[in-house]
């Protein structure tokens, strides 16, 4: 009985070892590390859209806003860049012009998620923030991985421009400091100036992200590219808790009914 | 796309509410008024995305085959018979969810 007792023993203690997760080795220190982080829970979405924004329709007080803010954002570029911006702000009337019916597809973002930095798009977003990183998930399809656990950027040899680029951040006491760069070389306002801004591979976004009450997160946002612009772009953006709805239903699903297909590089309409 | 200056009022039955991302489409057959011999012509109109009509006071069964509903729409530039929705008056005559507020447009 005790040599079958011993190995019940030895069974329970090697099977627990076996089958616990390792990550439970040290789930004191999570949990406590878990409580130390601010309470982000809960849907948000951008204030200037709150009852504002219907489909592809907006208010005209949320439209003045969004003009306001561009208006604010308009990027001081150097004389390069600056003839860049006229390059492609011409090419984009020139062919607007020879077909006003059908606009060109290259200046916008097509059906799905929005590039960089994404938070402050039409949708509802939500923040998931744990030890390791925080995590933003809109509704349209933007996904962003914010690393927290004190990793640095990778080598440059090991990056390229993407969609989100790559961030980093740390905490400054319930200030999330997020790093970005490796963004696609560009930068879009949303609805805010209507198209896609050149910048050079120095482009580097720094955001500091706080709950600034229970129902307001404030982003404070700039863009630096010292061979683009000849100043930084800043703006304070905020995001309001969503209170009329509690489910988070993905919208940028584009295979399932797009009726905006592009030919030609043009935008067209299906209507049946 | 759509004339946002200028708005339609289809008067119709439902073919099909496509509740779909990325937006939901109604497709509705409208007689010709003046002809109403002549076969219906289909439009499809255009709402925002599932969720949006949700926070709208919308629900996937809202509409269904059949239905006499009346749609005021702004229309497509190029004269297809297409717009994008600016209400729908279903067949008990109420409008359907929360209209956008007078005056909203596309940017």
């Amino acid at each position: 009985m005790r040599v079958r007792g011993a190995l019940i023993a030895v069974f329970v203690l090697f099977g627990c070892a076996l089958f616990t997760p390792a990550q439970n080795l040290n789930s004191k220190a999570r949990v406590g590390a878990f409580a130390k982080l601010p309470d982000w829970s809960g849907m948000w979405e951008p204030d200037i859209f709150v009852g504002q924004a219907d489909g592809q329709q907006f208010s005209e007080e949320a439209l003045r806003k969004m003009k306001a803010r561009a208006e604010a954002l308009r990027p001081s570029f150097t004389p390069e860049y600056q003839t860049k911006y006229e390059q492609i702000r011409k090419s984009i009337e020139a062919a607007i012009s020879a077909d006003p019916l059908h606009p060109p597809a290259t200046h916008q973002p097509l059906c799905g998620s929005p590039p960089f930095p994404a938070t402050f798009t039409p949708g509802m977003f939500e923040w998931r923030v744990t030890p390791e990183e925080t995590t933003f998930i809109s509704t349209v399809g933007a996904v962003r991985h914010i690393y927290t656990d004190g990793r640095s950027h990778p080598p440059k040899d090991l990056l390229w421009p993407t969609l989100m680029g790559d961030s980093i951040a740390h905490w400054e006491g319930d200030t999330l400091v997020v790093d970005t760069i490796a963004t696609k070389r560009r930068i879009y306002m949303g609805e805010l100036t209507g198209f896609f801004m050149p910048m050079s591979d120095q482009l580097h976004f720094t955001e500091r992200i706080r709950m600034v009450n229970h129902d307001a997160i404030q982003i404070d946002y700039t863009v630096e590219d010292p061979v683009a612009l000849t100043k930084p772009i800043h703006t304070v953006m905020t995001q309001t808790r969503v209170t009329d709805f509690d489910r988070m239903l993905e919208e940028a699903d584009c295979e399932e009914n797009e009726r905006d297909p592009v030919v030609n590089g043009r935008f067209t309409t299906v209507t049946h | 796309m759509f004339d946002q200056t200028k708005q339609i009022t289809l008067v119709g039955t439902v073919k099909e509410f496509q509740w779909t991302n990325p937006h939901c489409w109604i497709q509705v057959l409208v007689p010709d008024p003046k002809d109403p011999q002549a076969a219906p012509v289909e439009w499809g109109v255009e709402m925002g995305a599932p969720v949006e009509l949700m926070r709208k006071g919308w629900k996937p069964s809202s509409l269904n085959p059949g239905d006499k509903v009346t749609i005021i729409a702004n229309p497509l530039r190029d004269g297809q018979p297409g717009g994008l929705v600016v209400s729908v008056t279903g067949p008990d005559g109420k409008i359907i969810g929360h209209p956008a507020a007078p005056g909203s447009r596309a940017p």
